[in-house]
């Protein structure tokens, strides 16, 4: 029997966290409620978070995008401001699972089950994000990146939750994700690729890459702002970046592909990733149009 | 030809039972609930191969709320299968992970899940065999070393030969030769199986499954289990999607009969979508070793293949399969010379069923891009190089198949100007796009494989003017019952809203050999076509009497006189006129059709089907150069259906079909753990069922042939639609990136590989285009 503890703030959900051992939050239960079903898990004590309207919601403040941590995936994929300024978030959330699914899943549950090939860290990570993490000894802030401690653990401390997330979304910045699946939708990444390009005019000053689904965690791809900055675009330094970020990653073979396989997904994807950003940055895409999920399109100009 | 003035055949009607499965409303089997019914569940063997060495279920028996367990030990049981090589509870050796080895019937799912925990089963794992080539070895373990008729693992061969081969390959100007491969596949219905059985305090058994082989299924019980199969109802609830799946007994249902005798209480057994994947029937993996050759003109001299059907552990209907793969081999287009030797083999894996299409796809996959090789190493075009060699009426093909109407060559030129053919083939490369076609042939006039390939109607008229048939077919989804209903409606003489259609169990309905093999709306449909005629001519005679006229006719439910219409009366007045009197009768009538086919001579020669369906489809692909990943574009098909007797559902039985072909095309299989046999990820989201994001607009064009024999001209159509998909995708990616995709599915990593590695076509006779 599981008993399900229902809290009404933010402060109580975490003190009851903290009194009840083993209780696991729930928010939109797309994950938690699966891995029961299946044995993955077996909690005694679940906390549901669906009437913390505090941690609900799209907040944008200058360039600053604030996104609440039981912000449905619909609600992302839907946010025409989001599509607009930091595209590459709503665009990973337009491919994760199906409508329904969406509706349920929250972004915070997405980063806190830490699957390897989730949609949402890759575009959060090229966005350089921050995330809120609440808990019974106050709050702290930490890169994104360190969040995640391996597939399906995270660095939280027992008690701990995340509240938000929050990255910077500068006009002069362009943003994509792109994946590569078995079948066109209700598929998880076998790769996933996120790429951000920051210009001057038609220079690019800074260009980041984050990969999915081919490592432990998701991680950013080093190197890739020295390659490219300083200089307009060059599609043979893309595809340099696309390599680099092959020899980064280090996949597993499973029933999504060989790990030689994702490797060079992984070279395909990165180029058109950087295009795409590098088009949304200079305004040479429709403003909040999403790209092909594998960005198979005409190359940039 | 001309077809038959009609008022409801040929129109666009809902299907019957559409408003309450869309709204839920329908009960399918797991919705039922019979007083004191307990639940089951099975223990199945985690080990591909292994001897069973003891079995305790001391444990679980004693656990508070079970009712039964049962096991080899503790029950009656034979074996069954083709070869008699199976038994619902094994009891010497587990041949496959999911092999059943115990069973619970208890109060609830929890009480049976924590009894089958209890249950001590100790094993002597086996060296497992799970490639059909490494089961061919000599001094390969022997899965059925019990089995002293057979040879080694090789449990079946299917030869055959016509013409002479040998000869036709010296004298062919081009030959192509390469190996295609289909994986391990599943139904994929979204209901799962489910069964209750219960016996009553007289000892009569009622079995409540979804099956739509329901009179096989009944005998096969009987004989599996030592009952009198007279003694026997089965209760066909709706079915919530088959593909084939459902056809047949499978292992659970007589386990669920076990549980049921031994609790003597209701038992029933639904699978989990895992054990859907693990336990119940597949599409097994076939491979075809195929050379075509041709004449310098193009004309088709020859096929010859080796096939290696990878049937899994035991034979259920998969190992059948094998004799549709011939037609193909044998029948699709004009070829003087074919031969094909067929070894199916068992191997320590999920073992085959029948599955829609039932080892056409494969074999058209093989078939169909070879005739596209040949044409590119003659330098023809494709299209054009069927059109010549295209079936034709009145052919007989050297199988003895005897071709009367045939709308091939219509079919081709349809989907040849529907898609550009022409203007866009070989020339979109520049986009990585291509265009490929296939065509097919299978059964559309039954499939006779049983001494009968029959089925009974039987029309009943009541005073309200309700008019029941009653049918020995089933509904599965595929619209039979909305079929069948027009075709009694347009034979009486009524609307369509008088007519209903009972084939609810064994009890009622008048013996089928059941729904397969795209027979349903020819044999079902001509039985009820004839039973309706013969109430129709009863029902005019009633109208006779008091309207006092001879020469009448019935239209929308109103009888009069040709000669004088304003001598009228509603039909229904003519039912109660003849029943409610002294002496009085009720409109009753029978019939069963069987059609004038023959069984094959052990050569495999014989004409199994009064008429074949024809279709040609071509797909348009993307091809991602980077990621292998293949886009469908477009889907073009054409059918040549006989007539459609409901426009809207077959245009929705071939979208559906081609939707199902999709998936095979690209993404379904059950990948399987070479060194464990068990299946990597028995989900239906790892398995790659197409979602309408995957399905492309599918066009479709009804050609209609008006087939003589169809009832209103039809053929059968259920399965076509899938069968050239693989094909027509497969010769589109080799259009688009000029690779030559001999595997199917052909996932992302496979087409890149391909890519990367320039696999191209294998011509080894004549020149090659390139």
């Amino acid at each position: 029997m599981v008993e399900v503890l229902i809290p009404g703030t933010l402060a109580e959900a975490l003190g009851m966290l903290a009194d009840r051992e083993g209780a696991v939050p729930l928010a939109g239960g797309t994950d938690v409620l699966l891995d029961m079903r299946t044995g993955r898990s077996d909690p005694t004590v679940l906390v549901d978070m669906s009437r913390l309207d505090g941690l609900r919601g799209v907040g944008i403040d200058g360039d600053l995008v604030t996104i609440g941590a039981m912000t449905s995936i619909r609600t992302i994929e839907r946010d025409a401001e989001l599509a607009a300024r930091s595209t590459a978030v709503p665009e990973a959330a337009h491919v994760l699972g199906s409508v329904q699914i969406r509706v349920m899943a929250t972004l915070g549950g997405n980063l806190c089950h830490a699957t390897p090939s989730a949609e949402m860290p890759p575009p959060l990570l090229v966005h350089g994000a921050e995330v809120d993490i609440a808990g019974p000894d106050g709050g702290r802030t930490v890169p994104l990146a360190d969040l995640f401690a391996g597939p399906g653990a995270t660095t939280l401390d027992p008690g701990e939750l995340v509240a938000a997330v929050r990255y910077p979304a500068p006009s002069n910045l362009g943003s994509c994700y792109l994946r590569q699946t078995v079948r066109w939708s209700m598929d998880l990444a076998g790769v996933g690729v996120a790429a951000s390009v920051a210009v001057d005019g038609d220079r690019i000053t800074t260009a980041t890459v984050a990969l999915g689904a081919v490592a432990p965690t998701p991680f950013v791809v080093g190197g890739v702002a020295d390659l490219m900055a300083d200089d307009p675009w060059d599609p043979e330094r893309a595809g340099e970046a696309g390599r680099m970020a092959a020899a980064a990653s280090s996949p597993i073979s499973d029933a999504r592909g060989s790990a030689d396989y994702r490797c060079s997904v992984v070279a395909a994807l990165v180029p058109r990733a950087l295009g795409i950003a590098y088009r949304r940055a200079i305004g040479g895409w429709p403003v909040g149009r999403f790209s092909p999920t594998n960005g198979l399109v005409e190359e940039p100009a | 030809m001309t077809a038959t003035e009609t008022r409801v055949v040929g129109k666009r009607l809902p299907k019957l039972d559409a408003p309450d499965k869309v709204s839920g409303r329908i009960q399918y089997a797991d919705d039922l609930d019979i007083p004191g019914m307990l639940t089951g569940a099975i223990l199945r063997s985690p080990h591909a191969h292994a001897r069973i060495v003891s079995i305790d279920v001391s444990k679980a028996e004693a656990l508070p709320g079970v009712k039964a367990v049962i096991h080899a030990g503790n029950v009656q049981q034979r074996p069954f299968g083709y070869g008699h090589d199976n038994l619902p509870l094994k009891d010497r050796k587990v041949r496959c992970v999911g092999d059943e080895v115990a069973a619970v019937a208890a109060i609830d799912e929890a009480t049976a899940k924590r009894a089958l925990g209890l249950i001590d089963v100790v094993y002597e794992v086996l060296p497992a065999v799970v490639d059909p080539l490494e089961a061919l070895e000599d001094g390969a373990p022997l899965i059925h070393d019990e089995r002293l008729d057979i040879d080694g693992n090789v449990s079946m061969r299917w030869d055959f030969e016509t013409g002479d081969v040998d000869k036709a390959a010296e004298e062919a100007a081009v030959i192509v030769e390469g190996t295609y491969s289909s994986p391990l596949a599943a139904p994929g219905a979204i209901e799962t199986h489910v069964v209750i059985a219960s016996f009553d305090r007289s000892g009569h058994l009622t079995v409540w499954s979804p099956v739509h082989m329901v009179f096989m299924y009944r005998k096969e019980l009987a004989d599996t289990l030592g009952l009198d199969w007279g003694n026997i109802t089965i209760k066909q609830p709706p079915v919530g999607g088959s593909f084939g799946g459902k056809i047949d007994i499978d292992t659970h249902d007589f386990i669920c009969v076990l549980l049921a005798e031994a609790a003597q209480r209701p038992v029933k057994l639904a699978m989990s979508r895992e054990e859907e994947f693990i336990g119940t029937r597949t599409r097994q993996p076939i491979h075809f070793k195929l050379r075509t050759g041709a004449d310098a003109d193009g004309n088709i001299l020859f096929r010859d293949t080796h096939v290696i059907s990878d049937n899994g552990a035991y034979n259920a209907w998969g190992s059948h399969a094998m004799l549709v793969a011939m037609n193909t081999v044998t029948s699709l287009y004009r070829v003087p010379n074919s031969r094909m030797r067929c070894a199916v083999v068992y191997t320590n894996k999920s073992y085959g069923g029948s599955v829609r299409g039932f080892g056409n796809p494969q074999s058209t996959f093989a078939v169909e891009q070879q005739l596209e090789e040949i044409a590119d190493a003659l330098g023809r075009d494709p299209m054009e190089l069927r059109i010549q060699n295209a079936n034709q009426a009145g052919d007989v093909t050297p199988q003895g198949l005897k071709i009367t109407t045939c709308g091939l060559t219509q079919c081709l030129e349809s989907v040849k100007e529907a898609s550009g053919w022409n203007e866009r083939r070989g020339k979109m490369k520049d986009r990585y796009r291509g265009l490929g076609a296939a065509a097919f042939i299978h059964v559309g006039g039954g499939a006779r494989i049983y001494g009968s390939d029959g089925c009974g109607a039987m029309i009943k008229m009541d005073d309200s003017g309700q008019i029941s048939l009653i049918s020995g077919s089933s509904e599965l989804g595929q619209g039979s019952e909305t079929a069948l209903a027009m075709i009694v409606a347009e034979e009486v003489g009524v609307p369509m809203s008088k007519v209903r259609v009972i084939h609810s169990d064994t009890d009622v309905k008048p013996w089928d050999v059941g729904v397969h093999a795209s027979r349903t709306t020819f044999v079902a449909g001509n039985a009820a076509r004839l039973a309706a005629g013969r109430a129709r001519d009863k029902l005019l005679a009633a109208a006779a009497e008091v309207l006092g006229k001879d020469d009448l006719v019935i239209e929308d439910g109103v009888i009069s006189s040709r000669s004088e219409p304003e001598r009228a009366m509603p039909y229904d007045k003519a039912i109660r006129r003849l029943l409610l009197r002294e002496e009085g009768n009720v409109i009753m009538s029978t019939a069963f059709y069987d059609p004038p086919t023959e069984n094959q001579d052990k050569g495999y020669i014989g004409n199994i089907s009064a008429t074949y369906g024809f279709g040609a489809h071509v797909a348009e692909v993307e091809v991602d150069p980077g990621t292998g990943q293949v886009k469908l574009l477009n889907l073009w098909t054409a059918h040549d259906v006989g007539r459609a007797i409901n426009p809207s559902a077959v245009e929705g039985q071939i979208e559906g079909g081609a939707v199902m072909g999709i998936g095979l095309a690209l993404t379904e299989e059950l990948p399987v753990r070479v060194e464990v046999g068990e299946l990597m990820a028995p989900n239906l989201h790892d398995y790659g069922l197409p979602t309408m994001v995957d399905a492309p607009r599918i066009h479709v064009d009804l050609i209609e042939t008006n087939d003589p024999l169809g009832p209103f001209g039809a053929k059968g159509i259920g399965e076509g639609g899938l069968i050239p998909v693989p094909a027509a995708v497969a010769n589109a990616v080799a259009d688009a990136v000029g690779i030559r995709p001999r595997q199917f599915p052909l996932r992302p990593w496979k087409v890149l590989d391909w890519i990367q590695t320039g696999e191209t076509s294998n011509v080894v006779k004549g020149a090659g285009r390139g």
